[in-house]
C-alpha cells in the first residue's frame, strides 16, 4: 500500500506535464518545492526531535544568495547552487547552537527569533537584499557543456521538470540520511538525550548535523525557487511560510518518512481545490493543524503506521 | 596497582540538601562492588557522578588511571563506561536491535561518513554488530524480539535489553542501579546468574546499586553502605549487613522490605 502510494504520487508528477502547461502545472511545481522544504524539515524537526520555525528563512537565504551573486558577481544558477546550500549550511549550524542548550517551547521561540531576524535583515538592509522590492532573478537558462548547448531551462514546463528532479534527489539524499548511522542517532537524541549520552554518542554532533541538514534543503530549495519565480522580495520568506512548511510536516506525520511528503503536496493542492477560500488558507492551515494535534498527533502517515502494527 | 575506578571525597549538593557528602569509592577491575543504603540515601546521585550524568560539586574520580572529574557522561562511556538506569530508559521509537547497535556506535571501525556513502566495509561492520547483538540477545533470551519495537516487551525483559545495551560497549565497568526492581522472584535468581555471567565471562567490574538483599548477598564482593549521602560502613557483606550501624540505619526505613527482596 505504501509502495501503491508512492508510485502513484509519482505517476501524477511525471504525467502532469504531458497534461497540462498551464496554472495547475504551475500548482504541482510549488508542491513539490514544498516537498524538499519539508522532507527537509522533517530531518530535524521529525527524526532529531528539534522544533524549528526558521525553514523559511533558510528558504529566503538559499534564494538571496543566489539573487545576490547573480547581481554582484554575474554568476549563474549551477555555481549559486553549492553557493546556497553551503551559505544555508552554515546559518543551520549558527541556529543549531542555541539547539545545544535550549528545548521544546524555549528552542521554538528561538527559530522563531531567528525567522523574524532574517525577515527583518532582507527589508532593513536594502543597499545589500534590494529592501522591501527584493532582487529580480533571470530564468536558469541554457545549460550547455563544451560548447554544445544540452537544454534551455527558461519556460514553466523546464522549470518543472527540474523541480521534480530536485525534489527527487533531495527525497533519496533524505532516505539515506534517515537510514544511515546518523539517522539512527537524531532519532536516539529525539527519543531520550541523556541516554544518547549515557551509550557515548555525540549529541552535539548528531544535533548540528541535522540543523545543517534540514537548512541545506530549505537552501537548495530557495536557490531554485528563485531563477523559477524570477525574483526574490522578503515577503516570499516570511514566518507564514515557516508555519505552513510545519503545518505540512505535522498534518502528515512528522518522524514518518512519506509524510511530510504527503503533507507537502495535500496542502498546496488543498487550498487551491477549494477556489474562493483560497484567500483564508492560512487560517484553514491553522484550523486543520490544531485538528490534527488533537485528534491525530501522529498525522497521518504516523496513524496509518500505528494501525498497520496493531493488526500485526 | 590502581583501582579500576577511584572515587575520592566526592560531594554533591542540591539546594538545601548534601545528597552525596564526601564520600570515597573504588572498583577494582573486575570485582563486583555493592552501593546500598535506605532511601534517598544517595545512591543514584552516587551513580550519577560516576558516569558523568551529574558533575561533583568537590571531589575527584579517576577511571583506568585518568582524571574524568570534568569529562562530560558520553566521553566516560567511551572509556569504557556502561550504565543502566533506576527508571528503565531505553530509545522508545526503536527496535531492540538498533537499541543495542547504537550503544555500539561509538565504538566502531568505520566512520559515520563510510555510512553515509553506503560503503561496503560499513554495512558489512553494521551487519557484523547485528549479528552480535543476536548473539548476546539470546544470551539474555531475547532473541525472538529483535526486531519488535522496545515498547512491545514487558518490563523484565526491558531491564533485559538495558543489560544486553550494556554488554555489547565491552564496558570495563557497568553500573546497574537497582536492576532488581520490579523483576518477578524467578527473575530476579535468572538475574543474579546472568550478571555473575557478565562479570566471569566479559570480565567486566560492576558497581551494583540494589535494594534486594538477596542479590546484593549473592554477587557482591565488598559492599559500600551511604546514609544521608556519607558513607556509614565498607566491607565484607556478612560483616556490613551485621554492622549495628547499619541495621540502625535501616530501622524504620524499610530495610525489613527490602531484606525480604
Ligand atoms: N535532581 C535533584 N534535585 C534535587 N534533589 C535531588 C535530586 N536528585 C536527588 N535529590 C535528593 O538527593 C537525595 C538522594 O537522592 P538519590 O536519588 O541519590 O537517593 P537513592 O539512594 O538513589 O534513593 P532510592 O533508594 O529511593 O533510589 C534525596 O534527598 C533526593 O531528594
Ligand atoms: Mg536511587
Amino acid at each position: 500500500m505504501k509502495a501503491g502510494l508512492s508510485l502513484i504520487i509519482a505517476a501524477v508528477f511525471i504525467a502532469a506535464p504531458f497534461l497540462t502547461g498551464g496554472y495547475e502545472l504551475q500548482v504541482l511545481m510549488v508542491a513539490l518545492l514544498y516537498v524538499t522544504l519539508t522532507t527537509g524539515l522533517n530531518l530535524v524537526s521529525g527524526y532529531a526531535g528539534q522544533f524549528s520555525f526558521a525553514q523559511g528563512a533558510f528558504y529566503g537565504i538559499g534564494g538571496y544568495t543566489t539573487a545576490i551573486m547573480g547581481r554582484d558577481l554575474g554568476t549563474g544558477f549551477w555555481i549559486n547552487l553549492p553557493a546556497g546550500i553551503v551559505v544555508t549550511g552554515l546559518f543551520g549550524l549558527l541556529l543549531g547552537i542555541p539547539a545545544l542548550r535550549l528545548k521544546g517551547h524555549f528552542l521554538a521561540i528561538v527559530t522563531i527569533a531567528f525567522q523574524t531576524i532574517v525577515y527583518l535583515g532582507l527589508i532593513q538592509w536594502s543597499g545589500f537584499t534590494g529592501g522591501q522590492n527584493g532582487i529580480l532573478v533571470p530564468p536558469i537558462g541554457e545549460v550547455s557543456l563544451f560548447g554544445a548547448t544540452l537544454v534551455d531551462i527558461t519556460g514553466l514546463t523546464a522549470h518543472y521538470w527540474l523541480t521534480l528532479v530536485f525534489a527527487v534527489v533531495a527525497v533519496w539524499i533524505a532516505w539515506r540520511l534517515v537510514h544511515s548511522r546518523l539517522g539512527r542517532e537524531w532519532v536516539a537524541v529525539k527519543d531520550d538525550e541523556t541516554l544518547a549520552g549515557a551509550v557515548g554518542l555525540d549529541t552535539t554532533r548528531a544535533k548540528l548535523t541535522a540543523f545543517v541538514a534540514s537548512a541545506a534543503f530549505a537552501g537548495a530549495a530557495g536557490v531554485l525557487n528563485a531563477h523559477v519565480m524570477r525574483g526574490v522580495t522578503p515577503d516570499d520568506f516570511t514566518i507564514w511560510i515557516s508555519c505552513t512548511i510545519v503545518a505540512m510536516m505535522v498534518v502528515g506525520g512528522r518522524g514518518t518518512f512519506l509524510g511530510p511528503i504527503i503533507g507537502a503536496i495535500l496542502l498546496t493542492i488543498l487550498p487551491e481545490l477549494t477556489g474562493s477560500f483560497a484567500q483564508y488558507k492560512l487560517f484553514l492551515f491553522g484550523v486543520l493543524l490544531v485538528v490534527i494535534i488533537i485528534a491525530l498527533p501522529e498525522g497521518l502517515v504516523g496513524r496509518w503506521r500505528k494501525i498497520r502494527e496493531a493488526r500485526a | 596497582m590502581s583501582a579500576l575506578l577511584e572515587v575520592t571525597g566526592v560531594t554533591k549538593r542540591f539546594a538545601g540538601v548534601t545528597a552525596v557528602d564526601t564520600v570515597d569509592l573504588s572498583v577494582g577491575q573486575g570485582e563486583i562492588v555493592g552501593l546500598i543504603g535506605p532511601n534517598g540515601s544517595g545512591k543514584s546521585t552516587m551513580v550519577n557522578l560516576v558516569t558523568g550524568d551529574l558533575m561533583a560539586d568537590e571531589g575527584t574520580i579517576r577511571f583506568r588511571g585518568e582524571d574524568i572529574t570534568a569529562v562530560p557522561a558520553w566521553k566516560r562511556a567511551r572509556l569504557g563506561m556502561a550504565r543502566s538506569f533506576q527508571m528503565i530508559r531505553l530509545f522508545r521509537s526503536l527496535t531492540v536491535s538498533d537499541n543495542l547497535l547504537l550503544a555500539k556506535h561509538a565504538g566502531m571501525e568505520t566512520t559515520l561518513g563510510d555510512s553515509l556513502l553506503g560503503r561496503a566495509a560499513a554495512r558489512e561492520e553494521e551487519e557484523r554488530l547485528r549479528v552480535r547483538a543476536r548473539e548476546l540477545l539470546a544470551w539474555f533470551e531475547l532473541d525472538a524480539f529483535a526486531d519488535r519495537p522496545v515498547g512491545a516487551l514487558s518490563i523484565g525483559q526491558q531491564r533485559m535489553v538495558e543489560l544486553a545495551r550494556g554488554v555489547i560497549a565491552d564496558p570495563t565497568l557497568f553500573v546497574l542501579d537497582e536492576p532488581a526492581a520490579g523483576l518477578s522472584p524467578p527473575n530476579v535468581d535468572r538475574l543474579i546468574v546472568l550478571i555473575r555471567r557478565m562479570r566471569d565471562e566479559f570480565g567486566m567490574a560492576i558497581l551494583l546499586v540494589e535494594h534486594d538483599m538477596r542479590v546484593v548477598r549473592d554477587l557482591c564482593e565488598r559492599l559500600v553502605v551511604l546514609d544521608s549521602g556519607l558513607k556509614l560502613a565498607e566491607g565484607a557483606p556478612e560483616a556490613v549487613t551485621s554492622d549495628p550501624r547499619v541495621v540502625e540505619a535501616y530501622i524504620g526505613t524499610g530495610w525489613k522490605r527490602h531484606a525480604r527482596g
